[in-house]
């Protein structure tokens, strides 16, 4: 019987199928749905994570005190206790004037950061200030703003604000042009920006006068923006050789870090995709468990339809058609159940991000690729193919004479 | 023309311990255009015979030559072709696919051999008409009468235009009147050219065949 033919038939089987054979297809729409669901999840999460801290600024370096050779994510430096306000690893200008001899950098941001309390019609809170260089700030953040200006060189009593903190944390959401009271003193909003923070952003001379244990002319960190990106390593190289001769201090005992945008956006990146893998490896799981049921369907089908195998034999079916039949069968049970799967991991991954609306992923919610259709469909074929193939190899196998006498 | 040949044909089935033989040393020569009933009580190895003449089973011991081929030689997907252009079963219980239609029913062998569509479908048709059954084309088996059904399976039978005919009780499951009727159809396909092997409990139907064999305990005692 040629391919098209046993097509019809396994078709047919599939059609006349009971009601027994379409719960078993439950189990696979179950696996197919969870892999889709979470691959589809993760797709969000990381396009958002990729949105929210921009895989922009690859060419932006920071610059800090401290160092530790441990550096793993997000601690890529020893943070400074409080007794190392006077230290002499402290950032300051000798150190700003050697990056400002180096070529190849663009811009140059000192900033110091700090908690300060903020009052907000009645409602205060304790928030993260930062004070920068208001003359290349915007040249350097990899912040948009959503409202209004960035901050620029006239300025003083004037802050940038978080998105997050315009909108939602206080009880009235601030708009562009209303005051801020930050300890004790006034400041106008100019901008907006376009995240998620609770930040404030001002110059740095007057984040001096608000945030009082802070030195003048000693910097947090200090956030370089270099001409080329393509270079990026040997300028990192560059600039450590260079403060490690002005600071004198040696590889062993060096007392700054820097860091790259580029080498964060990297890690995290690979946090995300090892996160996804395990997450799916358990959806894979699922989907075995249905490729089971499957491979028990069609075990007993074989055994409903013996006589029907030894009908098909009598009138001269060959081993390998009967063989071909079955297993398109359970290719087809893979293929519906994928197809349902692809589905219900649809209707799931758009319904999930609702019930958890602070996750990352809820604001871009989440992507159902091309990609993760396809895979699910091969895989779902290929788990009815495996699932199907003893039963079907059994059923070509059969004896027509015994076939035939089976009731 | 020898169509059919068993020399010293043994079928013995294994039932755990015990061999039960169903054939014991059966001779058996039959020649193109035969009308042949075969007879016997039951038990007495009538259908293990047929099976074995259908190249549906093997023997244990012996040769069967199917048009002057050996069909041990044969490896079973040369057997299933060899048996899908030759041979056509007609069973007791009908066996028709219960989920296909009449018309289905009779296009399987067809499709199973290959046969393009449009020729196909024409001869299901065609086969259909011979038996009366043209108008119910398109019934499940489950809507059709038991004289039905079976001339449907005579048509299924006839589609592949095979040289012999197989026939096990073809009216074991049939009133006396339709059971006339379906054997009318056989002898009239005899007279058509085709060769008939028939099983039968029937000493009234076995009289419409030329030739009896009658079967008792694996042997043939009359007509081999
Ligand atoms: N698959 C089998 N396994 C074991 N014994 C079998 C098998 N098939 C047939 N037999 C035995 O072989 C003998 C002949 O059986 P067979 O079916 O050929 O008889 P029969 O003449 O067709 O009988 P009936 O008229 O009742 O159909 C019987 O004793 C039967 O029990
Ligand atoms: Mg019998």
């Amino acid at each position: 019987m040629n391919i098209l033919k046993c097509l019809k038939h396994a078709f047919n089987m599939v059609i006349h199928a009971k009601l027994r054979s379409w719960l078993t297809i439950i189990g696979i729409v179950i696996g197919v749905g969870s892999v889709v669901a979470i691959m589809s999840l993760g797709s969000g999460m990381q396009a958002s994570v990729n949105d929210q801290f921009g895989n922009l600024g690859g060419d932006i370096l920071t610059l800090s005190a401290g160092y530790s050779r441990s550096a793993g994510w997000g601690g890529h430096f020893r943070p400074r206790d409080s007794s190392s306000a006077n230290s002499d690893d402290d950032l300051t200008r000798t150190d700003l004037q050697v990056l400002k001899g180096i070529s190849d950098i663009a811009y140059i941001d000192t900033n110091i950061r700090g908690n300060a309390d903020v009052v907000y019609m009645g409602s205060d809170g304790t928030v993260s200030v930062t004070g920068v260089d208001q003359k290349v700030w915007s040249h350097v953040t990899t912040n948009e703003i959503a409202d209004g200006r960035m901050l620029d060189s006239a300025d003083q009593n004037v802050v940038v604000i978080g998105g997050r903190l315009a909108s939602d944390y206080f009880d009235d959401p601030v708009l562009l042009n209303k005051l801020l009271t930050i300890e004790g003193s006034s400041f106008r909003v100019v901008g907006i920006l376009d995240d998620t923070s609770t930040s404030i952003y001002m110059p740095l001379q007057t984040a001096y006068s608000i945030l009082e244990d802070k030195e003048r002319d000693v910097y947090d960190s200090i956030v370089i923006k270099v001409k080329d990106e393509n270079n990026l390593d040997a300028m990192i190289d560059k600039i450590e050789h260079k403060l490690m001769l002005s600071r004198h201090v040696t590889e062993k005992d060096r007392d700054f870090s820097i860091t790259s945008n580029a080498q964060i956006n990297e890690t995290r990146s690979e946090m995300m995709s090892s996160m996804n893998l395990f997450l799916t490896a358990i959806a894979a799981v699922s989907l075995i468990v249905g490729a089971v049921g499957v491979a028990n369907t069609m075990f007993t089908s074989v055994i409903e339809k013996t006589k029907e195998i030894g009908i098909m034999k009598a009138i001269g079916a060959r081993n390998s058609d009967i063989l071909s039949i079955f297993m398109l069968n359970a290719a087809f049970i893979g293929l519906v159940g994928g197809i349902l799967g692809v589905l219900v991991g649809t209707i799931f991954s758009t319904v999930i991000p609702m019930f958890m609306g602070s996750m990352p992923f809820a604001r871009s919610g989440t992507l159902v690729t091309l990609d993760s259709v396809i895979i699910a469909l091969t895989v779902s074929v290929a788990a009815g193919l495996i699932a199907g193939f003893i039963p079907a190899w059994q059923a070509s196998k059969l004896d027509p004479v015994d076939a035939l006498r089976y009731e | 023309m020898t169509l059919v040949k068993l020399q010293d044909v043994y079928k013995i089935y294994q039932m755990g311990e015990v061999q039960v033989p169903a054939l014991r040393g059966i001779t058996l020569e039959i020649t193109q255009g035969e009308f042949v009933a075969i007879v016997g009580q039951s038990g007495s190895g009538k259908s293990t015979m047929m099976n074995i003449v259908g190249c549906l089973d093997k023997p244990t011991k012996g040769i069967v030559r199917l048009k002057g081929q050996d069909i041990s030689r044969l490896s079973d997907s040369n057997l299933a072709v060899l048996r899908g252009h030759t041979i056509g079963f007609i069973f007791q219980q009908y066996n028709l696919i219960p989920s296909m239609t009449a018309f289905d029913n009779v296009l399987l062998p067809l499709e199973l051999q290959e046969m393009n569509d449009a020729q196909a479908r024409k001869q299901a048709n065609k086969v259909l008409e011979m038996v009366d059954l043209g108008d119910k084309t398109h019934h499940l088996p489950s809507q059709l009468s038991g004289g039905q059904q079976q001339r449907v399976s005579i048509a299924r039978a006839l589609a592949p235009e095979p040289e012999i005919i197989l026939a096990d009780e073809p009216t074991g499951a049939l009133d006396s009147k339709t059971g006339r009727d379906v054997l009318k159809i056989l002898h009239n396909l005899w007279k058509s050219g085709k060769t008939i092997i028939m099983v039968t409990h029937d000493l009234n139907l076995a009289k419409y065949a030329k030739r009896q064999i009658e079967l008792k305990d694996g042997h043939i005692i009359k007509g081999g």
